[in-house]
């Protein structure tokens, strides 16, 4: 089963006024490892054509990329007024 | 005056437990909890090991969510193309429970309205965004820029505690402190799910695997647990070595995992229901910070409260007995009006009391001998070699055993020195 596919089954209640996970396209062009890809187990970070695309709406919350980057691009922060994931099961 | 006794923030095990103690005591209790409802945003494996609960809600075996009880403890290494287990099963667990089962979606958002029904004020979908401080002390909490006072905070973020890391109170988290956890959960028929595990009402199977078929020296555990009518299934994935190896993916893990020839049958014609992540707490006691202040204290993931040591995970029994001890602590405080460190130092008193300090401290670098060389290569590698060697019949004369032992060790590459190094190191922080 892809990753795609698992995340299609989770509830989310994304939040469009706030973007919870940012990263700096400035220090992602010139990054050396791209670890964030590898690490996020919701596959929020992909290399396109070169680039590091980001998407936060696939976010399940849990905290690795903060600290996965080790250049200081992801600025993290909870998200707001009970939006982002809601697991049934947990 | 403050607006509230005690403001919790996070309903996870410690918060829940913490508050339901307080708000029991007459303590005015503000609980606040991100997720709505509570416990939606949370993820175990998850057994809740131990009787914890019973110091805050003594009928909590008769109406807590609870899947199953453990009856079965299975402890297995996997190589591509073997499993070598343990899988001890004990009559004496129907008598004396040592872990269920649980859901935290449910097991949480009971907690919560425990807490509630004791009287404290539980506010959902609410993210605390800081810490309100008069003259350097921690006076309450900040929230979309209004203020809400207390005397006493106590922060139960979990394992990535924002708040306690942004007001300074503990560096943030690293490679060592945590590890990725990863699972599904999968549904199965009650009937199905007894027949492949053997077991039979609501007993239960609890098992932990070290995934040694995982290349590159990634390094990562697995876990299998049953359910009422789901099984639980994950991994829990070392930083370190994924960094190290920048190749792997996180998520690839799971798949490998419950794609393995010999954990795949438990889970065959099952729906996958839900997919999560969540960071899994296993730095030790290096990972635990100063837990205590003028004004706060830290409980459960956010203060470094979890064991492991390959074979288990526990971590939501620490969560309930720290967020109890601080409980304990804060009436005292309010008992005598004094909400300084000194006076609420008296937590870490408590912990150093109970198993909560002394495992982690006893267990000293325990997170090593968890990730070892040993324990995820040559351990599964060793044991294959020579349980294969052992009943493996070729119509040739038979070796001793510890022939065998020797020439699988040689053959898995580690030098004999390391390994009675690594052997001692083990032994000795088990
Ligand atoms: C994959 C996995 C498997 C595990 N398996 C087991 C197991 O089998 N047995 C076991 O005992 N332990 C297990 N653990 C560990 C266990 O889950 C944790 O130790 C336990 O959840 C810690 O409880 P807590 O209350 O400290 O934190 P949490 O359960 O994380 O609760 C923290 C709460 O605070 C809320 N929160 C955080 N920040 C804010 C904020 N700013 N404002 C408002 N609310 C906030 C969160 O939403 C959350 O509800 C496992 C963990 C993982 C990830
Ligand atoms: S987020 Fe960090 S790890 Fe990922 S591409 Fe950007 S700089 Fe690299
Ligand atoms: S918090 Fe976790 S799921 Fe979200 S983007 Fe970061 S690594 Fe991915």
């Amino acid at each position: 089963m892809e990753i795609e596919e698992k995340l299609s089954v989770l509830n989310y209640k994304t939040d469009k006024g706030f973007e919870h996970i940012t990263v700096t396209p400035d220090i992602c062009e010139v990054c050396p490892d791209y670890f964030c890809t590898f690490a996020c187990p919701a596959k929020c970070y992909t290399v396109m054509e070169g680039k590091l695309n980001f998407k936060y709406e696939d976010c399940v919350e849990c905290g690795t990329c903060l600290f996965a980057c080790s250049h200081g691009s992801v600025k993290w922060n909870n998200v707001k007024g009970g939006h982002g994931v809601k697991y049934k099961y947990g | 005056m403050s607006e509230f006794d005690a403001i919790i923030v996070g309903a996870g095990p410690a918060g829940s437990s913490a508050a339901i103690k307080l708000a029991s005591s007459g303590l005015t209790t503000l609980l606040v909890e991100k997720a709505d409802p509570p416990g939606s945003k949370n993820v175990s494996g998850g057994i809740m090991w131990g009787n914890e609960l019973g110091g805050v809600l003594p009928d909590w075996e008769k109406d807590a969510p609870l899947e199953r009880y453990v009856i079965s403890k299975g402890t297995g290494l996997l190589t591509s193309d073997s499993l070598i287990s343990v899988d001890f099963r004990s009559r004496k667990f129907e008598s004396r429970k040592t872990g269920y089962s649980v859901l935290r979606a449910k097991f949480d958002q009971y907690l919560a309205n425990k807490a509630k029904s004791k009287g404290a004020t539980l506010v959902t979908g609410v993210t605390v965004d800081g810490l309100a401080l008069k003259d350097g002390k921690v006076a309450g909490v900040i929230q979309e820029g209004d203020e809400i006072t207390a005397d006493t905070v106590i922060l139960a973020e979990g394992v990535n505690p924002r708040v306690a890391i942004s007001s300074g109170l503990r560096p943030e988290i690293g490679d060592k402190d945590v590890a990725i956890g990863v699972k599904q959960v999968v549904k199965l028929s009650e009937a199905t799910i007894n027949e492949r595990f053997n077991i039979r009402g609501n007993s239960g199977f609890a098992g932990e695997y070290v995934l040694g078929f995982l290349k590159n020296g990634v390094k990562a555990g697995g876990f299998l647990y049953t359910n009422k009518e789901t099984i639980s299934v994950g991994a829990v994935i070392n930083v370190g070595t994924l960094r190290a190896d920048n190749e792997t993916h996180s998520f690839e893990i799971m798949d490998q995992f419950v794609n393995h020839p010999f954990i795949s049958p438990y889970l065959e014609g099952g729906k996958m229901e839900e997919y999560s992540a969540h960071l899994v707490c296993e730095g030790g006691i290096g990972s635990v910070p100063k837990i205590y202040g003028d004004g706060y204290l830290i409980a459960g993931d956010a203060a470094g409260f979890s064991y492991s040591n390959g074979l288990i995970i526990q971590g939501i029994n620490y969560a309930i007995t720290s967020g109890i001890a601080a409980a304990d602590t804060v009436i005292e405080a309010k008992s005598k009006s004094n909400f300084s460190s000194g006076m609420l130092r008296g937590y870490e008193d408590r912990l150093q009391g109970k198993y909560v300090l002394k495992d982690l401290k006893k267990f000293r670098g325990i997170e090593e001998v968890t990730w070892s060389n040993l324990a995820h290569k040559a351990l599964p590698d060793i044991a294959e070699e020579t349980l294969f060697n052992l009943f493996y019949e070729e119509g040739i004369p038979k070796r001793h055993l510890m022939e065998i032992v020797l020439s699988a060790t040689k053959k898995s590459g580690v030098k004999k020195t390391d390994m009675i190094l690594e052997a001692y190191r083990t032994m000795r922080r088990m």
